[in-house]
């Protein structure tokens, strides 16, 4: 390496001198950057008055030419590529810049200035014009020497030309070459211009090596890549507590499961980037969905289902308790109200809007084989129920099913709504649950289930949570959980089963083949067996464990 | 005067001002006692916060209970009991010294160390305007850095220098500023 940079500044030398831009465009370049002469001088070795002989019509000689024509042409790539991206704010062009010109420096005798401007001579000169304009009397197939590789749009890797606005390798050689060098070069070498001007291409292309600075500023820039996605955010998290905590899993767990809240709500900014609709976290609430004391509860009936059948068909029978994985990871797929809830009286469901309803519910009557859709309700007549719940109702009334009476709806808070707003959460959250099971990686798993169950359970009133205050999508999310294990326990019926119990959110206690109604397993579609035991006639009472997943 | 709401809600437009519903929600962020004051456990609980020590008795007759130390003795053993406006004068005194108390603490995590808090604004309710004469409000969200001046005179129950201070935050909105001058809600945390 140092071999050949030291050849490289020895056939550099004998070239004609650097080209400077005019006097009012080195002022320009450096005023743009928001350089002050101070920070040029120090970085050229230089005083600031010698900076500014240089703007107003002296030249500079020798080594330190070529340096100040290294730094403008710099800056004048650095102009051309931050008005293709437009994302470098003042302070941020400024540091960038700043940086060039320190590696200037301390390659002092080094190649890329010396070699960089003697080479890039041409070149320069067209650049600064096309800084302002573009470059005339050329064509469309302009080929333009970068002071500061950029990634070639093709491979990604650092590349020295310019062709038509587009960093690329000139050869498609050096794609492949740069695509297939192993990155065990530590290629510590300051910037280098990789790419030749056509005239000598053969001298130095071999010796094209990655930059692992320029690496990582080009994936970015890469089409067509994998985004760094909300997923990833939950494996990091998990590998750095590890390593926080010297891989002792149990001081790990407990940290994440601390953090469980804030990271969610992280996540959720994270996956709702470039969305359609923003999260609205404080809206106005109607006093329905108030609590009234602090420790007291709404008015929202969430239709828990807590059922048991009456009596069993007579005989002994193998009751199997049947635990639904993650219910309410996929509850989270449910229609959620955007904006503020609005009131409107005596109106029919309105597919598109969500909310809560007081409704009076229909009569049940296969309460012998079939839990009520709308759980234990003690108390005659109508009660709020939420989104999920009343399209349930809904839909049991409809043709398909026929199993009781619509529902009369008296009033409504309801605001336009959408299934897809946390799906993308949904989805990363399932992502890393499925690939901790895989991998058997127990720490991701509870950290996991620690997110997305304390975010459902503080995303109301919570003083855990403040960042989130909607009660509404609370209840809506856990009457989509209770809903979903009804609509279980119907296909169970359906095909056939004893549906002994229905309890909580996710246990369901069936008699017969259930292997053929729901696959097993510990994805969020598949079931999981809590228990099994025998119940009958002669048989003493005996119930299942409580539930231990949620 | 931001916008045209010389006669708020004479075609109407519901909502309430801006710095109300700001001084609604840092009251609820504060938190304190539930239990109200014209119930013997809400009084009771109440007197105890303006008594706990010689400053918060100072506190208290500063902020208008102006009675003397036997009375309050007799109150606090149960041998008399307030009578109706000296109860009014307890509840103002008490939320007078909490938001005192409170509002250092409550500044602090609003403020964040600069990074300030993200507000909501919820635009005011336009449902019972004649149609043509609705306009399109949308919602807004505005990151609040400094609140100083804001939780300053809501401590301070000084109204209108709240009433100005989130004038001057809102301004931030743009040139629709003057739309949000009332409004349904306002939503933040601390």
């Amino acid at each position: 390496m140092s071999g050949f940079d030291a050849i490289d500044s020895l056939l550099a030398g004998v070239g004609p001198e650097a080209e400077l831009p005019s006097l009012q465009v080195r002022r320009e370049l450096r005023e743009r950057a928001r350089l002050s002469k101070a920070q040029v001088a120090r970085a050229l070795g230089v005083s600031p008055s010698t900076v500014a002989g240089w703007e107003s019509g002296r030249d500079p000689v020798g080594e330190v030419r070529a340096k100040y024509a290294y730094l403008l042409d710099g800056l004048a790539a650095k102009f051309t590529t931050g008005t293709d991206t437009a994302t470098g704010t003042g302070a941020g062009t400024a540091s960038g810049a700043g940086i060039d010109t320190g590696t200037g420096t301390d390659a002092a005798p080094a190649v890329p200035s010396v070699a960089g401007s003697a080479v890039r001579q041409a070149g320069a000169a067209a650049e600064v014009l096309a800084s302002s304009a573009p470059a005339p009397g050329e064509g469309d197939e302009a080929e333009e020497v970068l002071a500061v590789p950029e990634p070639c749009v093709l491979c990604g890797y650092p590349a020295g030309t310019r062709v038509a606005g587009f960093a690329q390798h000139l050869d498609a050689a050096d794609c492949q070459a740069t695509v297939a060098a192993p990155p065990a070069q530590p290629a510590t070498a300051p910037a280098r211009p990789e790419a030749v001007p056509v005239g000598k291409p053969a001298s130095r292309t071999p010796r094209t090596s990655a930059r692992p600075s320029g690496r990582s500023q080009g994936l970015s820039r890469r089409a067509f890549q994998e985004p760094s996605g909300p997923a990833d955010l939950i494996s990091e998290a998990v590998k750095a507590a590890l390593a926080e905590h010297h891989g002792d899993v149990e001081a790990a767990t407990a940290m994440l499961l601390k953090r469980a809240i804030p990271d969610a709500m992280r996540l959720l900014d994270e996956t709702r980037k470039g969305a359609r609709y923003d999260v609205i976290a404080h809206p106005w609430i109607p006093d329905i969905l108030k609590k009234r004391t602090s420790r007291g509860a709404d008015e929202i009936w969430e239709a828990r289902p807590k059922w048991t059948r009456h009596e069993l068909p007579p005989g002994r029978h193998e009751v199997t308790a049947l635990d639904i994985n993650g219910a309410y990871l996929s509850a989270l797929k449910t229609h959620l109200p955007l904006g503020q809830l609005e009131h409107s009286a005596g109106l029919p469901h309105d597919r598109r809007r969500a909310g809560v309803h007081l409704i009076t519910p229909p009569v049940w009557e296969h309460e012998a084989v079939l839990p009520n859709p709308i759980g234990q309700r003690d108390e005659p007549g109508p009660l709020w129920v939420t989104e999920p719940t009343l399209r349930l109702l809904l839909r049991l009334s409809g043709p398909k099913y026929g199993l009781c009476a619509p529902p009369e709806i008296h009033e409504s808070y309801t605001s336009g709504a959408t299934e897809n707003l946390l799906e993308k959460f949904r989805i990363a959250l399932k992502d890393a649950r499925d690939t901790a099971i895989a991998e058997g990686d127990e720490v991701t798993l509870e950290y996991v289930k620690a997110m997305y169950s304390k975010f459902v359970s503080t995303m109301g009133e919570s003083n855990y949570n403040r960042e989130l205050y909607r009660p509404d999508w609370m209840h809506i999310i856990r009457s989509q959980a209770f809903s979903n294990l009804w609509l279980k326990a119907l296909k169970a019926h359906d095909e056939g089963l004893t549906v002994v119990r229905a309890m909580g959110t996710d246990e369901l206690h069936v008699i017969g083949d259930w292997r053929g109604v729901f696959p097993e397993g510990r994805g969020v579609t598949e079931v999981k067996v809590k228990d099994t035991y025998t119940a009958g006639i002669d048989a003493t009472e005996h119930t299942g464990t409580e539930g231990e997943e949620g | 005067m931001p916008g045209k709401n010389l006669d708020f809600g004479k075609f109407g437009a519901r909502g309430v001002k801006g710095s109300e519903a700001v001084a609604r929600k840092l009251d609820e962020l504060a938190g304190g006692i539930a239990t109200p004051v014209d119930v013997k456990r809400g009084w009771i609980a109440r007197l105890h916060y303006l008594t706990r020590s010689g400053k918060s008795r100072q506190a208290a007759q500063d902020a208008g209970l102006t009675v003397t130390d036997r009375t309050l003795k007799a109150w606090l053993e149960g041998k008399r009991s307030p009578s109706k406006a000296n109860l009014a004068r307890i509840d103002a005194a008490y939320r007078a010294v909490r938001r005192q108390n409170v509002a250092r603490h409550l500044l602090k995590r609003l403020n964040r160390e600069g990074r300030g808090t993200r507000v909501e604004i919820h635009p005011l309710d336009q449902s019972q305007v004649a149609r043509p004469l609705q306009r399109v409000v949308e919602y807004r969200t505005l990151n609040v850095r400094r609140w100083d001046r804001i939780v300053g005179s809501w401590a301070a129950g000084d109204y209108q220098g709240l009433d100005a201070a989130w004038d001057d935050t809102i301004v931030d909105l743009g040139s629709q500023w003057g739309q949000y001058e009332y409004v349904t809600n306002v939503g933040f945390a601390a």
